[in-house]
């Protein structure tokens, strides 16, 4: 038998299924996009359109959610996050949260904000392209139909804009992908932590919950 | 408290499923809108562009109606749960007081316990670790006790109670 819920302190001994899904489908895609496949790939393209999908999901779920995934559940507050770190450095007067603990609404918003502006940026150095469409581009230049590379242009000037644009793009794009592998790290590493201190497995709500028998 | 394993399991596939339908749903969807806006810039006005816009406003409704149940289901799971935990504490809390009213013995209580769950003589003394014959006599005295006539009367002792105008508070 699991222990009696209090629904008041504890967070959810097992998140439900939307939070878990959103949360491991996120973190392969971005881990396959960041370390296994090509910039512009099919793959990377089409990972990127799943992170989308998943991210717009969280975020409806964080509004129609169920009360420990909505954000009112863990509105961002950046003093008590500090505060709940110093709890946790210090091993004093830690308590327990019914949803994210403070630091980790941050964390969650923080990688939200992130997966937001390198899908985006992603979306804009492909000028949009689907990932059928990024597919048909590719089986075209395989035939030896090399038209598919030039893009069509209104004028030299607005040419001269897409470049750039692209190109700031690229810079966000590399720049905020490489912070969403220091975030995962963190992330990671402040599960260990709160893991420890709070003598409490955090994993197995974000799995399958706790395995009875 | 958790409810029992099946429900709680029938409960955790239904959710599970309503969710990958949803996880799916919402991939169509960002990717059928995705390919709408390249149609928009191909060409804004045709008809078969505003056809697209149609379904696609009726694909992101889908989506928000199908969020909003999933959220119902996962709540009224919930609630449920609770519920039969309250069910069960108050039910226990009743046994527990109409035990010490009748003066049952410890090794008594937790013989009359496993009588109401339904298991037989045998069982309980193989769960206790005694002789047959001596559950059979401590049954005989929290019968008497009880002033029932049998397994039977005893057991209905507490589903009479439960029938009637749900569960009473303290009566010792």
């Amino acid at each position: 038998m699991a222990a009696p819920r209090t629904p008041a302190a504890a967070p959810p001994s097992l998140w439900d299924p939307v939070v878990r899904i959103t949360h491991w489908g996120i973190a392969v895609s971005v881990l396959v996009n960041a370390a296994l496949d090509e910039g512009g790939s099919l793959l990377h393209v089409s990972l990127g359109w799943l992170v989308m999908a998943l991210l717009l999901l969280r975020l409806v779920w964080g509004v129609l959610g169920p009360g420990e995934a909505r954000f009112s559940a863990f509105p961002p507050n950046p003093v008590a996050a500090l505060r709940h770190l110093g709890q946790l450095a210090s091993g004093k007067g830690v308590r327990h949260y019914p949803s994210h603990n403070p630091a980790g609404a941050m964390m969650a918003y923080a990688f939200w904000a992130c997966l937001a502006l390198v899908t985006v940026t992603g979306l804009v150095m492909t000028g949009g392209a689907t990932p059928m469409q990024v597919a048909d581009e590719k089986a075209a230049v395989a035939s030896g139909d090399w038209s598919a590379l030039i893009k069509e242009s209104d004028g030299e000037s607005s040419e001269d804009e897409d470049n750039s644009l692209r190109h700031t793009a690229e810079e966000v794009h590399e720049v905020v992908a490489n912070l969403l592998l220091i975030l995962a790290a963190l992330h990671v590493a402040g599960v260990l932590v709160e893991a420890r201190t709070m003598r409490r497995n955090l994993v197995a709500p974000m799995l399958l919950g706790q395995r009875r028998k | 408290m958790t409810v029992s394993p099946d429900i709680a399991t029938a409960g955790r596939r239904q959710t599970a499923a309503l969710s990958v339908f949803l996880v799916v749903q919402t991939l169509g969807t960002v990717f059928f809108v995705g390919d709408v806006i390249g149609d928009l810039r191909a060409d804004p006005l045709s008809i078969h562009f505003i056809f697209e816009a149609v379904v696609t406003a009726a694909l992101v409704l889908g989506i928000l109606f199908g969020t909003f149940a999933l959220r119902r289901t996962i709540e009224l799971l919930r609630a449920q749960d609770q519920a039969l935990a309250v069910a069960r504490g108050a039910l226990s809390d009743v046994i527990d007081r109409q035990f010490q009213a009748w003066a049952l013995t410890p090794a008594e209580r937790d013989v009359g316990f496993l009588a109401l769950k339904g298991l037989d003589v045998a069982e309980i003394a193989e769960l206790r670790g005694a002789a047959q014959g001596t559950v059979r006599a401590q049954l005989t005295r929290i019968y008497s006790k009880a002033g029932v006539s049998g397994r039977a009367q005893f057991a209905a002792f507490f589903v009479e109670d439960l029938l009637g105008a749900g569960v009473p508070e303290a009566s010792a």
